[in-house]
């Protein structure tokens, strides 16, 4: 029989566990994740947390969070709830046709590709090189807007559209999430096995009635949580409103950034008060979601 | 008039002939089996029948009805995946029912119907259960009482058993051809498993590059192949260059030793003449007939132990064959490098056609 400081081996020569137990240094690898998680997560929450029930002194107030009953305010977390939901219906809906036509279309493999990387790009494009985009095209001089004026007879404007509106920031919104959802939801739609629908078929279903029972239940999941992603995506947005309308229309985002900014509303207290809302309307979003993927997922949960 | 007719059958994709000129006749009640490589156009002839492919040229006749161009969801033709395709949603029973649920049967009809179809596959208390909570057989199991609820004219088998263990597999094969007996339903049965068609069906369809080698029953095809494909491709097969000697009597000689064939083909050749000889392994055997017609000299090479049988790899002239003989253990096996005898009938030396 052999020993040593770390193991002993048995009767049977199989090494026994060891005695002294060595510490472990695993953790070291999660660590860069942890310092991520506390300077960009919790300690940015925490400083609206704590900031939001502070006055300008540093001094305990719920002064703050009674401002966001004002009726401005009100109205702008409305309109912000009213364009992130009505963007990410729309960018979801169509997104999803277009990832659908795309994944079963047989198109060939290089447009495929190429409108992976298309809406690669075109999701993240935002902010205000998109405003200057939508501008210069629809806006009141923009290419488009007098091409279809003076080729067509069409005059966008007199016909009620306006860039500048709610459903102007809505369409600029939709560049950048319609190719989002293509890109989130692609996989799932994928993952639709082409047996199941020749299996319906071949039970009797029409294509509406496999859509129906199998094709949406079994994707509800994966859409219920592309469409709070598309929604996130629009709640948060800042830069591409701001470049576009210039505070014409009351988003929640325009309003932290006009308290903070330091012009005339400058209170950075309220503002945090207006990001913690934020946080809630999220969270409250969260929960609806959960609830309705537990719902949906109700197969997979057995 | 037969009840299922595939007349003059073709199917092109993008200039590749995947199944060209299919002619079957199967009659009601009947197990056939297509059988071939991967890629021979079995698959492809299923899912013309099926409705999920559109045939080039040809008919399909089912039930002295042309059904060529009509949509899968009005065949009434029931499917079996390799991938079971069970709807993953959904309970086993309401997968049994979907079908049902489509045709708008009563609900007291349709609980009747699942309830016969879970116990025809044993599974009566797993209704409640969904797809991923059962093992590969029992979904394979779901899936074919989901094709069988709607009692559907031909039920067809897409290599339903190819994702399972050998054994299960075994197993669920009697199931299938029992439940078909059963019911006698006819059934068209996909596979590239020779031992599968062989076991399972009453005819056999042997396929290559979209075109029918053969149609027999498993007896004709594994004792009489119509080619040298059908040949090699169903059960192990001994080959050899041999060159006739004497047309009249059956004589070929293959590497100096002489074999008498009762081959009908051999008395098409002229003398001289190069052919490929073919014995089956248990054709071969030591020699305590001595009676039998080739009585051959040979060098044992190899010893395999397969469970109830043993292969023995013998040489003949230059040329080695292989011998199966049942397992016995109370018979000594000889011993790698031992000279001996081993013989055969004349109808067991078979010459493939080209």
């Amino acid at each position: 029989m052999s020993s040593n400081r770390l193991g002993v081996a048995s009767d049977d020569g199989r090494p026994k566990p060891p005695l002294l137990a060595q510490p472990s240094f695993s953790w070291i690898g999660v660590l860069p994740f942890l310092l991520f998680v506390f300077f960009f997560l919790i300690l940015p929450s925490l400083t609206l947390f704590v900031g939001a029930f502070q006055d300008r002194d540093g001094n305990f107030t719920l002064e703050n969070i009674r401002g966001l009953a004002l009726p401005n305010i009100l109205s702008a977390y409305w309109v912000t709830i009213r364009i992130s939901v009505t963007t990410a219906l729309m960018g979801g809906i169509f997104g999803f046709f277009l990832a659908y036509s795309l994944v079963t279309g047989n198109m060939p493999a290089w447009v495929r590709s190429s409108m992976a990387t298309f809406c690669g790009v075109a999701s993240n494009f935002a902010g205000v090189p998109l405003a200057q985009a939508f501008i210069f095209t629809l806006g009141r001089v923009g290419l488009v807007t007098v091409l279809l004026r003076d080729l067509f007879g069409i005059d966008l404007y007199d016909r009620g559209f306006n860039l500048y509106s709610f459903w102007g920031l809505s369409v600029t919104y939709l560049y950048f999430q319609l190719p989002l959802m293509v890109l989130v939801i692609t996989p799932a739609i994928e993952g639709l096995q082409r047996e199941w629908r020749e299996a319906a078929e071949n039970l009797g279903a029409t294509p509406g009635q496999y859509w129906r029972y199998i094709g949406i239940p079994v994707l509800m999941p994966s859409l219920l949580g592309s469409m709070i992603l598309l929604f996130g995506n629009s709640f948060g947005a800042y830069a591409t409103a701001l470049s576009l309308t210039g505070g014409l229309i009351n988003l929640v985002t325009i309003l932290i950034g006009s308290q903070i900014r330091g012009d005339v509303l400058h209170n950075p207290n309220l503002g945090y008060a207006l990001a913690v809302g934020m946080v809630v309307v999220m969270s409250v979003m969260m929960v609806i979601y959960y609830a309705l993927r537990r719902r949906s997922e109700y197969w997979l949960k057995r | 008039m037969s009840f299922l007719i595939l007349e003059n059958l073709s199917k092109v994709f993008h200039n590749v002939t995947a199944v060209e000129d299919f002619n079957l006749s199967v009659e009601r009640g009947e197990f056939i089996s297509f059988l071939g490589p991967s890629g021979c156009g079995k698959t492809t002839t299923l899912r013309m029948i099926a409705g999920f492919e559109t045939p080039t040229a040809g008919r399909i006749i089912l039930n002295d009805k042309d059904i060529t161009h009509v949509p899968p969801n009005r065949r009434n033709v029931g499917m079996v995946f390799q991938s079971y395709a069970l709807f993953p949603n959904m309970t086993v029973a309401q997968n049994i029912a979907f079908g049902l649920r489509i045709r708008k049967e009563p609900e007291d009809k349709i609980k009747g119907r699942v309830a016969e179809m879970l116990a025809l596959v044993h599974l009566e208390d797993k209704g409640n259960n969904f797809p991923h909570q059962l093992s590969g057989g029992q979904q394979q199991r779901v899936a074919l009482a989901r094709a069988l609820a709607i009692r559907p004219q031909v039920l067809l088998l897409d290599e339903p058993l190819s994702a399972l263990d050998a054994k299960i597999r075994v197993a669920l094969r009697a199931e299938i051809r029992s439940i078909q007996r059963e019911l006698g339903i006819t059934a068209i049965y996909v596979t590239h498993d020779q031992e599968e068609a062989l076991s399972i069906s009453d005819r056999i369809v042997v396929m290559l590059q979209g075109k029918i080698e053969q149609i027999g029953t498993p007896f004709e095809i594994y004792n009489f192949p119509a080619t040298n494909f059908v040949a090699s491709f169903v059960g192990t097969l001994n080959t050899a260059e041999a060159e006739v000697l004497d047309p009249e009597q059956g004589i070929l000689l293959m590497d100096g030793v002489r074999f008498i064939s009762a081959d009908e083909d051999v008395r098409t050749k002229r003398r001289g003449d190069k052919v490929r000889m073919s014995i089956r392994p248990e054709r071969l055997s030591f020699a305590a007939e001595l009676h039998k017609d080739n009585v051959l000299d040979c060098v044992i090479e190899n010893i395999t132990f397969l469970g109830s049988v043993v292969r023995i790899q013998v040489r003949i002239g230059n040329t080695k064959f292989n011998m199966d003989t049942f397992n016995n253990p109370f018979l000594a096996l000889p011993r790698i490098g031992e000279r001996s005898k081993v013989t055969c009938s004349k109808e067991a030396v078979l010459v493939l056609k080209d």
